[in-house]
């Protein structure tokens, strides 16, 4: 019975840790999940040794089926889970997310107090993510604060205009977000960006963020401990413009290409969804495991006490 | 070991096998876009008309509501907007609402076009373009009609003509 416990204590150790300390890349690695899968076959051969020789059998066969179930759990989400990956959605849509049977959806920029993103789903209350773990079904959310842009724009008389992003992932919101990053020559630096359009205008617009220490570094721009932006704008096809470039701390508006425009740093969250094996499976297999091992234990305890009586 | 004891094993181990494998075989969901919030809600969000009032969709519940988002700078949109008016003057008084609501721009510019199309039924100014993230437009000029109930009935990407807003109209008008 050893053996078989060592095996089968292991695999739920390993079912543990992939669900308490989830979205390490480890768990999606073949040989993480081919070393389970044979701590796992070791524990049921363990326990076809420990039935011949004379053990109690439903304890044994209960600790090899719950070894087999956790490793079955850790395996099926190491191989056939999705990667773990980051959601990001734009203010107040809704994302779409199958492998949740629902969609996650982002509160307005603008809500105060803060609100978490919720996840909806049908037959279910909405559940609200937040910051620490939430488990739901074999998957684990939590929210990750980043930045974004809130962009405003306006024409010569200060009259609001509308931003749209045709390649963005909500094609009318002021919010960018910021996805993609961009290397500057010379300057060791890689910082986010993104772009949007002013139809009214028929001004393209690529936005640059940089963090309170990437603009210290900035000529023009010492001494300001905020975010800072810079606004490159074009024509509608993509010509440059005279005074098309501009660059200004978040929250001022900088004029560019004929119109102004404003950057606010805004945190907001995105969220990270991580594969985790099915908690009902785990916990069954470690419900099986420690009631087989104390079971395992009672059964064979006076037999350890009383050594002379074994033969 | 007795072989019933095998098969409950066994049998425990399909079903348990099936629960694991369960969640990674979800099915992909249709509906994007505007589409997606047909049959939920329509969202309620505060604004203000043109003069600086403050307005709500709630205002409307009990009666079909056309909400219209649009911008001075679409062509579509300005193509489609008389057809809107004509639809309200039409279906006005057996209980449907037009409502146009700007996207991003401020009210002096929205009320200067209305007032050039001789548009009527009201407009809102939604400079956060809140209802375009909410209703998950894809472009201008997008279209939802909220039943009396206050849930989406209808969802268009893109411009209607007149006939397009009779038909849809036409189901949700006709006696239950």
């Amino acid at each position: 019975m050893n053996a078989l416990a060592l095996f089968a204590l292991a695999v739920v150790a390993a079912a543990a840790t992939d669900i308490l300390l989830p979205g390490r890349a480890l768990y999606h690695d073949g040989w993480f999940c081919v070393s389970i899968a044979a701590v796992a076959i070791f524990a049921i051969f363990s326990a076809r040794r420990a039935v011949r020789r004379g053990g109690s059998a439903a304890a044994i066969v209960a600790v090899a089926f719950g070894a087999a179930i956790a490793g079955f759990a850790v395996v099926a989400s190491g191989l056939l889970a999705p990667d773990d990956r980051t959601v990001v959605g734009a203010p107040g849509t809704d994302v779409r997310v199958d492998d949740l049977g629902g969609s996650l959806v982002f509160p307005f920029a603008q809500a105060s107090p803060r609100s978490d993103v919720v996840l909806a789903r049908t037959g279910h209350a909405p559940l609200p993510v937040g910051l620490n773990h939430r488990y739901v079904s074999a998957f684990v959310l939590r929210e990750i604060p980043r930045i974004v842009l809130f962009v405003q724009a306006r024409d010569a008389r200060g009259g609001n205009l509308t931003i749209t992003q045709p390649n963005g992932v909500a094609f009318l919101s002021p919010v960018l977000l910021m996805q993609q990053h961009q290397p500057i020559p010379g300057t060791g630096l890689d910082v986010p960006y993104d772009a949007f359009a002013v139809p009214a205008a028929h001004r393209l617009v690529k936005a640059v963020l940089f963090s309170p220490e990437q603009a210290a570094t900035m000529p023009g721009l010492a001494g300001i401990a905020s975010y800072a932006v810079l606004f490159d704008a074009t024509d509608e096809d993509d010509r440059s413009l005279p005074n098309g470039f501009g660059v200004a701390p978040a929250g001022r508006a900088v004029r560019v290409g004929g119109i102004s425009l404003t950057g606010r740093a805004i945190v907001f969250p995105a969220v990270e969804i991580d594969a985790i094996p099915s908690l009902p499976a785990v916990a069954l297999g470690a419900a099986l495991v420690f009631g087989g091992l104390v079971a395992g234990w009672r059964i064979g305890a006076p037999e350890t006490r009383r050594p002379e009586e074994r033969t | 070991m007795s072989g019933r004891l095998w098969w409950l094993a066994g049998g425990a181990a399909l079903l348990v096998a099936f629960l694991v494998l369960l969640p990674f075989f979800s099915k992909p969901s249709g509906g994007s876009g505007p589409q997606a919030i047909v049959g939920r809600p329509v969202p309620v969000i505060p604004l203000q008309d043109v003069d600086g009032a403050a307005v709500s969709l709630s205002r409307y519940r009990g009666e079909i509501a056309i909400v219209n988002l649009w911008a001075t700078w679409c062509p579509p949109c300005r193509a489609e907007m008389p057809d809107l008016q004509r639809i309200d003057e039409r279906y006005g008084s057996r209980g449907v609402a037009i409502v146009g609501i700007d996207q991003g721009e401020s009210a002096q510019r929205a009320r200067a076009f209305a007032r050039s199309l001789r548009i009527g039924y009201p407009i809102w100014i939604d400079d956060a373009q809140q209802y375009g993230r909410a209703f998950g437009a894809l472009g201008l000029p997008t279209t939802v009609i909220v039943g009396r109930n206050g849930v989406v009935a209808r969802a268009f990407d893109g411009p209607l003509t007149y006939d397009d807003l009779r038909r849809a109209l036409e189901g949700l008008l006709a006696p239950s």
